[in-house]
């Protein structure tokens, strides 16, 4: 048994990626007995959730739909996702949790809606502004995090988390009191010139929708491993991120690099924000703390901290948020076994770190200069 | 009983560790009674072979016997079981419980409160100390809390804990580290004094002169294969030098006269505090020069960290001056002060001198990675980064796993070193700090170090050495300044003073009396 561990998941090579697909394999696994146990067919299940993403035909659709259109559907909540995880794998680089993601996007997509996206501003324009208030929103969101965690040592978990709920509770006043739509009792919709995606568009016989930020997303995680990888900037908040003295000793100022990171993530959760309220929902439910910015903590620990890692991460958990609507509705189970499955994933995801920990255990404690270090 | 003249007999014992044989076939017969040495270099193996007698690793291939029984043994429970103890190099006590409290963890002395709750038995445990640590000669009160002592009684206490548990066999992991000059002699003695009452010792040690002083026989490890096991009378310190690390090794270190130059560093008047408020560097003013070696003495917690990292700028200055060069740096940063040619070795490698879960290349670089070498617009220089790395690791003869690749968390102590002091002696700095260069390094690596700083005096920049190791003071300074209590308490010439005086000093003699 230990020598199959070691041999499954022991070694340098790639080993991350090998135990995140283990706590994936692991985690539908024990999904699976949940299934059999309130009585419905596994495979079917997850063929359930294939399906409701686009990625496995259905047997029947309705007009002017087919796998094509739910598969558009279904990048188009992939595209917050992918932001909303790499604002949690650049904090966790650079040292710093950041449970803010919620309260980040809520601001990145309030300010965009009741600006933008309330006025009568051309699409070439719209769009662009939408984005820069939503970068802008949420790194002041951060930048206050990081700053009161350098000049008042405030925890950020701490501040982060109170956050979600002081901004979410002052956006949910204003949206009440100015911006309620009183029939869907949400936020008015904001313009079709500056939402970024284009819902139920005709083309070739088909209704698609079209999410215009989901290359943007790519192009960003792209864009962040070569920041944290080749930059200056990536290897001060790295090198801050794993040893703070060590970091001060090389001369990184850390304050300045603990209140970048924050920027860089506060600005990636306002992309996040806006991709979300502004493009896949179109309006903001008053009240409501969003879930993806705590979904986003998982898929960036699944996708092992690294911007490439999380697209594929984000890939997984999207299918099954959004596949579960066609699974509910398939199989008659409340949609929450979505919610269910990716707990099962995040604790599995969470002991990543654990589960290396443990086989290089079995490996034999450390390399031979272990030998010499006194456990 | 006679049937054993071996109390511990470890036969062919192999072990491996991801890319490193640690111990290569390796049989030792220890008697029982005696003091048994284990010599040998950083990644040697000799640590890997005693926590396999103490049951931390179980070896790939090979047999034990502890009194001639064959014994599997599984966990230091079990060694503790078959009256094997050990005293690690860094100490396992508890430092908010008292001296009792420690020996006693684990084997508590029950009694029944009221007839019928079971509790500890402090009361007896405290007596049963005070009676063990006067019957071995080792003063201690057993309730004094741990954090109150130093050094060399909380490694009593660890002695003592051995001892508790019946220890036969003790095994001491390089337990003069941390020690003065005095203190040694005496856990010297008590070791003697412990042989004397039919311990067996074995002792893991770099200090050739200290198994000279104590062992009776020696095993001499050089990478991971058993070179020797020596009657230490009949054999020199040159000689188990040379086994060690397999080629001559000089002592004294090659130097001539000093040449000095401008006062590169002058600090005045410079008081520090450290992180509970308290002074500990007090009002201390002296001067380095260019081509000088001016070395630190000076007993472990006397200031000596928060004076090296108050020059560095790591720590905040209460009052005083700092200047590099005649300019005041007192209030630059971290970074403007290297950028001005300060190159920093400090003491604690992990923490601060690297980052560890960088590689080898990036640590190479952690104080340059942004100048116009290596970043290009705020792009790293990838090649640039290479090149550095592979330039570095080739002349200071760093060795790793993987080269540049390297997460240097993999690298034994030895190593880590030598890519800090590669990294600080690179930047050809016109003052450089060294901090405990030579800490827990072995003879090799050490006569290695100690020829770059005297290259580094020789280039013409000033050296400011900060050891405890009394041997390092006398070899290499040039002027020795002896700090006590956060105070620098003499400066002389290094011809001007003894090793006894500096010796005195440290204990905090006053002028004069040396």
């Amino acid at each position: 048994m230990k020598k199959l561990i070691v041999r499954l998941l022991g070694g340098e090579k790639r080993q991350m990626l090998r135990i995140s697909v283990f706590a994936i394999a692991v985690s539908l696994i024990v999904a699976s007995l949940i299934f059999i146990v309130i009585g419905k067919n596994p495979i079917s299940a997850y063929g359930n959730l294939l399906q409701g993403s686009g990625l496995m035909p259905k047997r029947s659709y309705a007009g002017k739909q087919n796998m094509f259109t739910d598969f558009m559907s279904f990048l188009d909540a992939l595209t917050p996702m992918i932001f909303a995880s790499l604002a949690v794998a650049v904090a966790l680089k650079g040292g710093m949790f950041n449970i803010g993601v919620s309260g980040m996007m809520l601001a990145g997509g309030f300010f965009a809606s009741v600006s933008v996206g309330m006025s009568e501003l051309a699409a070439p324009l719209a769009k662009p502004i939408v984005i820069i208030i939503g970068i802008t929103a949420g790194a002041l969101v951060g930048a206050l995090i990081g700053w009161l965690k350098y000049r008042f040592n405030i925890n950020e978990v701490v501040s982060s988390i109170m956050l979600n709920y002081i901004l979410m509770y002052i956006f949910t006043f204003f949206i009440n009191s100015y911006y309620i739509d009183p029939i869907s009792r949400q936020s008015t919709p904001v313009s079709e010139m500056s939402r970024l995606s284009l819902k139920a568009v005709r083309t070739s016989g088909l209704k698609l929708d079209i999410p215009l930020a989901f290359p943007l997303a790519i192009l960003t995680a792209v864009y962040i491993r070569f920041f944290m990888e080749r930059t200056t900037a990536g290897f001060e908040i790295k090198a801050v991120g794993l040893s703070r003295r060590a970091a001060g000793y090389a001369g990184i100022n850390i304050s300045r690099s603990i209140i970048k990171t924050m920027v860089i993530s506060g600005a990636l959760a306002g992309l996040a924000g806006v991709t979300y309220f502004c493009g896949y929902m179109g309006s903001i439910q008053p009240g409501v703390v969003p879930g993806m910015g705590f979904n986003a903590i998982a898929v960036a620990l699944l996708g092992n901290n690294d911007p490439i890692g999380c697209i594929f991460a984000s890939f997984l958990i999207t299918i099954l948020s959004k596949g579960a609507i066609y699974l509910s509705s398939k199989q008659g189970v409340d949609i929450e076994i979505a919610d269910l499955i990716t707990a099962v994933i995040l604790i599995f995801a969470a002991c990543g770190e654990f589960i290396r920990r443990f086989v290089s255990r079995i490996e034999a404690e450390d390399i031979l200069e272990g030998g010499e270090q006194k456990a | 009983m006679d049937n054993a003249e071996y109390i511990v007999e470890m036969k062919h014992i192999t072990k491996r560790f991801p890319g490193i044989i640690a111990n290569d076939d390796v049989s030792l017969s220890i008697r029982r009674g005696e003091i048994f040495a284990l010599l040998g270099e950083n990644g040697a193996g000799k640590s890997t072979i005693m926590s396999i007698l103490f049951g931390m690793y179980e070896p790939d291939a090979g047999e034990i016997f502890i009194r001639g029984k064959k014994v599997n043994i599984k966990s230091p429970r079990m060694a503790t079981k078959l009256g094997i103890g050990m005293v690690h190099q860094h100490f396992k006590l508890v430092s908010n419980y008292t001296i009792a409290e420690n020996i006693i963890l684990g084997q508590e002395p029950r009694k029944k409160l009221f007839g019928f709750l079971p509790a500890v038995d402090f009361d007896r445990a405290n007596r049963d100390i005070a009676r063990l640590s006067e019957s071995y000669g080792l003063k201690v009160e057993p309730e004094a809390l741990i954090s109150d002592l130093n050094v060399s009684s909380q490694q009593r206490v660890e002695i003592l804990k051995m001892l508790y548990r019946d220890a036969e066999i003790l095994i001491f992991d390089e337990p003069t580290a941390v020690l003065t000059p005095q203190e040694i002699e005496a856990l010297l003695n008590i070791i003697r004094g412990l042989r004397d009452s039919g311990k067996t010792i074995i002792i893991i040690t770099h200090k050739l002169n200290e198994i000279k002083a104590i062992a009776d026989r020696c095993a001499i490890l050089n990478r991971g294969r058993l070179m020797a096991v020596k009657d230490v009378k009949e054999t020199s310190t040159a000689e188990m030098a040379r086994l060690m690390v397999g080629r001559e090794v000089s002592f004294t270190v090659d130097k001539a006269g000093a040449e000095p130059g401008e006062t590169v560093l002058k600090v005045e008047k410079l008081t520090v505090c450290n992180e509970d408020g308290f002074e500990a560097v007090k009002d201390v003013s002296f001067e380095v020069k260019a081509g000088e070696i001016f070395a630190l003495a000076g007993v472990s917690g006397n200031g000596q960290n928060e004076l090296a990292d108050a020059i560095a700028g790591l720590e905040r200055v209460k009052s005083g001056h700092i200047f590099l060069c005649g300019e005041d740096i007192t209030d630059r940063t971290i970074r403007e002060r290297a950028e001005e040619g300060l190159a920093y070795i400090p003491e604690d490698r992990q923490n601060v001198g690297l980052v560890m879960g960088f590689t080898l290349r990036d640590n190479l670089a952690l104080k340059s990675y942004y100048g116009p070498d290596f970043a290009k617009k705020g792009v790293l220089d990838e090649e640039a980064l290479n090149d550095n790395g592979k330039r570095l690791i080739e002349k200071y003869d760093i060795r790793s796993g993987k080269g540049n690749e390297t997460v240097v968390s993999s690298m034994s102590g030895g190593n880590q070193q030598k890519a800090i002091v590669a990294r600080e002696i690179d930047m050809e700095g016109r003052l450089i700090i060294f901090m405990q260069p030579t800490r827990g390094l072995d003879v090799g690596a050490i006569s290695n170090i100690h020829k770059q700083i005297v290259n580094e005096r020789d280039r013409g920049a000033a050296v400011l050495l900060i050891s405890l190791e009394l041997d390092e003071v006398m070899n290499l300074a040039d002027t020795i300044g002896v700090i006590y209590n956060g105070r620098i308490n003499r400066i002389a010439k290094a011809s001007e003073l003894t090793v006894e005086d500096v010796g005195l000093f440290m204990l905090g003699a006053e002028k004069g009396e040396g």
